[in-house]
């Protein structure tokens, strides 16, 4: 008898120690509390039209998030060939929700005004939903972005499905883009079919996101 | 314009012509006038060899403030590459990645270098060359250039040189930096390594248990590709007897881990003169099964574990009868027996939490142990050995220590019987230690890596696993129904299972061979037969006069006392295990130099130690090298290795008498008695030996 409740007790304690470790805050160095699989952190942005944006506004729809910083390279060679206009027209075309996020603060490379940001829009042709100016670096970091461009893409349901670069050509070289797999086009393609994404995590690549 | 304007002004117009249009675009690239990183081909020699290989490098001279990319940028960036366009013939390797820095910038880590780098590249020259004729390698560099801002630039580089049937000549600022660039290039790491891994956390072990670690300045290490590690976390390093830990960030890719973790380990070693860096090649195993383990796993394990322990041969005698006594007193109380059960568990559950803390703060106080550490000290092994002796023996019936282990059904009804149950317990946990049943590895793996209490909750579970069977049986009296009435045949069982004690004796035996080597093994055996004669003494002199039995009582204790003595012996004989000398080194004496220097024979000395890291890469990257060998056979010089890892006072006078009180050492004594030696850098290079070699003994 005595035995029994022992035994039960021990294993209280230890469902204890889980829950514990569960409760221990992320350490001063994790950058991103965004992962792969599991929910996609909420946040709430201004976007350039002055409206609040919440990732919670996009529930059933699925969201692609782009860091941006337009004088970055990495962002030129996509934007300069007409890369990243297509996969924008691609996307919302099919009713997928596509916001360009730029977490570059005020004095830093990228750092745009609201108008200015619209203006890079028209005069590239660009087609995002909304542009979200993230100064303060805090979705950004929320993300664990680190590059521009930086890829993410959340389902339907809220999840995380995709992190990473844009394709598998990690250089700056506009001859790069043909030919290259693009990573957030299959990941779209698959989340359409219902299916899990084959390549979830990649290593982006460009320019250092330039948090404060 | 460089002189005139400064960095931020040039950076300033850069970005103001960039939101200017797209017309601007070019000035960032590769046309702006103002590169941040001048680059160019440099090479060993000063003419090509027509079919040998020899190496050339890109030399980058880099802004102050900026920085290029290693082969693994880290979390941005991009290496440098370059795409040739060889002459006919000639082959044009990868890199040989000098190892980098970690350079944070905000939240991003990236690896790269600043300043200088020369990254060097083998070329191998086709046999049909016309010797006086000019050859021009030539290539397109590009790469990626970063502060705050990144520019990727590209610029055209070429080296044209005459080509020579014979030796070429070496270029002796090209030679420079290409020997010191290839310095800094890893070599594999003469350390086996090992991670495990939780949801969070990698820890990498590195067994290099020869390492002072009071002389390691810092420790790094630089993963070879995205996902296994965060770059950004900082990596808390641990030194201990068993080499070094470094407790790393878990990264975003969830298979990264699935193999091997390949990386540069680069370790900054304290030496006479500053500090050294020293970069390895590491590909550590992964533990097995500790990957994922949760806490749930891992006990469940453990518990497993624990039960499998009962049937190694090192427990199961001492568990069989204790159990055959309980046989013998199958008419005992029920509820006597559950609390023999009860009181067993509990001295199993006391032990291992002795032996749980005591391995806890040892770790805690930095050294690298897991379990079986008590193995690693053949003090223990020896003892062990003495203890697993004397129960075999009193198995075998050799010896009755007063009728209380084996008898001990005889105490099962009294008090005084329950000490022998907790005794019990204590002992299977002791007998335990030398065996590890499978599922222990993973569930210990995880315990050590986990906070203390989380660890010592494992190592209960295994406890309490060792505990089970045996507890079990107490409480469920029924099975002894099914077994035949005790005779004849519990002694005869009893007398088999000495065997799987003796055994591992033998075992232990050959444990304290490796550690101690022949005069461990010496020391052990004495004891052993110590104890023999002890057994015999205490159990002849039963039934003899009382004063008797009282003398050959206390010569017995005295003679145990005697074997315990000698088992420290054999630890100690483990302090006199001699490091290996290398073919073509001599062991180094006083006496032997000065008698090749009363000859005029030239002599090489290297004063090296086993724990120190500088001395080994210069062993592995020049002085073990064919060509060092060569020279000196060639040059007749005599090499003599002075091995100071045990701190030889003789080692220390010639330490002191060239002002040094470490390692390592190279000293070059010319041909011709009397001549002073030329004392070499602590950094060594094949290029520093063989021209110390050629100058000092022509």
């Amino acid at each position: 008898m005595s035995h029994r409740s022992l035994t039960r007790r021990t294993f209280l304690a230890g469902t204890g120690f889980v829950a514990l470790a569960k409760a221990v805050p992320a350490p001063a160095w994790a950058v991103g509390a965004a992962k792969v699989g599991t929910a996609a952190p909420g946040f709430t942005s201004t976007a350039t039209t002055g409206q609040p944006v919440s990732l919670g506004d996009y529930r059933d729809k699925t969201v692609v998030l782009e860091w941006t910083n337009h004088d970055c390279p990495y962002v030129r060679k996509h934007y300069e060939t007409g890369n990243m206009q297509t996969l924008q027209k691609e996307a919302t075309g099919q009713g997928v929700v596509w916001l360009t996020i730029i977490s570059s603060p005020p004095g830093a490379q990228g750092h745009v005004s609201a108008g200015e940001a619209d203006a890079l829009t028209k005069k590239r042709n660009a087609s995002p939903s909304l542009v979200l100016l993230d100064p303060n670096g805090a979705v950004g970091k929320m993300y664990g972005a680190t590059n521009t461009p930086h890829m993410y893409v959340v389902d339907r349901a809220g999840t995380l499905v995709y992190a990473g670069a844009i394709d598998d050509r990690p250089t700056s070289r506009k001859a790069d883009v043909e030919g290259a797999q693009n990573y957030v086009r299959a990941a779209l393609a698959d989340v359409a079919a219902g299916q899990p994404v084959k390549t979830p995590i990649t290593r982006a690549y460009g320019c250092t996101v330039k948090y404060l | 314009m460089r002189i005139a304007m400064g960095g931020v002004v040039v950076r300033v117009l850069v970005a103001a012509l960039l939101l200017a249009g797209g017309a601007s675009v070019a000035l960032a690239a590769a046309d702006a006038p103002e590169p941040r990183v001048r680059v160019e081909l440099v090479s060993e020699v000063s003419e090509i060899p027509a079919g040998r290989s020899f190496w050339i490098g890109l030399r980058q001279r880099i802004e102050p403030g900026w920085h290029t990319y290693w082969k693994n940028p880290g979390d941005s960036g991009e290496p440098p590459r370059i795409e040739w366009t060889p002459p006919p013939g000639f082959t044009l390797g990868e890199f040989a990645w000098p190892h980098p820095d970690r350079i944070r910038v905000g939240p991003v880590m990236s690896y790269g270098y600043s300043g200088e780098v020369v990254l060097p590249i083998p070329v191998s020259a086709p046999r049909d060359l016309v010797p006086g004729a000019r050859v021009t390698l030539r290539g397109q560099a590009s790469w990626l250039v970063c502060e705050k801002i990144c520019i990727p630039e590209e610029a055209p580089v070429a080296l044209t040189l005459p080509v020579t049937s014979g030796e070429p000549r070496p270029d002796a600022r090209g030679a420079a930096l290409i020997a010191t660039a290839r310095r800094a290039v890893p070599v594999p790491s003469p350390w086996p390594a090992s991670f495990s891994a939780t949801r969070e956390t990698v820890t990498l072990s590195v067994a290099a248990p020869d390492l002072a670690s009071e002389r390691i300045a810092e420790v790094a290490f630089y993963p070879a590709g995205w996902g296994a590690i965060e770059n950004a976390a900082p990596q808390h390093v641990r030194g201990g007897t068993a080499g070094l830990t470094l407790e790393l960030a878990r990264g975003p890719l969830p298979n990264a881990l699935s193999g091997p973790l390949e990386g540069v380990l680069v370790v900054a070693e304290k030496l006479d003169g500053g500090v050294a860096r020293h970069a390895f090649v590491v590909s550590a195993s992964p533990i097995a099964g500790a990957g994922a383990l949760s806490l749930l796993a891992a006990l469940t394990l453990a518990l497993a574990g624990g039960v499998v322990l009962n049937l190694m041969p090192c427990v199961l005698p001492v568990l069989s009868v204790k159990t055959l006594a309980l046989v013998r007193h199958a008419d005992g109380h029920a509820l006597t027996l559950r609390r023999h059960g009860f009181v067993y568990t509990a001295g199993v559950l006391a032990s291992f939490a002795v032996v749980a803390g005591v391995l806890l703060t040892l770790r805690a106080g930095g050294a690298q142990l897991g379990w079986g550490f008590q193995l690693q000290s053949p003090v223990f092994v020896t003892l062990l050995a003495l203890v697993l002796f004397t129960l075999a023996l009193s198995l075998s019936g050799v010896l009755v220590i007063g009728g209380r282990f084996t008898g001990a059904g005889q105490m099962l009804a009294g008090r005084a019987g329950y000490a022998g149950t907790f005794f019990t317990g204590a002992l299977a946990t002791v007998a335990a230690t030398p065996c590890t049943a499978p599922f222990m590895g993973a569930a210990l793996g995880y315990a050590v890596t986990q906070p203390w209490t989380t660890a010592l909750l494992v190592f209960e579970a295994l406890g309490l696993g060792l505990a089970l069977p045996f507890l079990i049986l107490t409480l469920l009296p029924a099975w002894r129904r099914a077994l035949p009435a005790p005779g004849a045949w519990t002694v005869r069982l009893q007398q088999l299972l000495a065997f799987p004690l003796y055994a591992t004796v033998a075992w232990l035996v050959w444990v304290v061979s490796q550690q101690a080597g022949p005069q461990g093994v010496a020391a052990a055996l004495a004891g052993l037969l110590v104890i023999g004669f002890a057994g015999w003494l205490y159990q002849t002199s039963r039934g003899a006069q009382a004063r008797w039995r009282r003398a050959a009582t206390l010569a017995a204790i005295a003679l145990a006392a005697v074997s315990v003595a000698l088992g420290t012996l054999a630890g100690a004989a483990s302090a006199g295990r001699v490091a290996t000398t290398s073919a073509g080194w001599e062991p180094f004496s006083a006496a032997r130099l000065a008698e090749l220097r009363a000859a005029g024979k030239p002599v090489f000395v290297n004063v090296t130690a086993a724990w120190c890291i500088t001395c080994l890469v210069n062993e592995r990257v020049a002085l073990g090298s064919r060509a060092v060998s060569d020279a000196f056979a060639r040059n007749g010089i005599t090499a003599l290795k002075a091995d100071w890892t045990r701190r030889d006072p003789s080692i220390t006078q010639v330490l002191g008498a060239f002002g040094r009180n470490g390692v390592p050492l190279y000293l070059v004594y010319p041909a011709g008695a009397g001549r002073p030696p030329a004392v070499l850098p602590q950094i060594l290079s094949e290029t520093i030996v063989l021209n110390a070699l050629d100058k000092e003994t022509p």
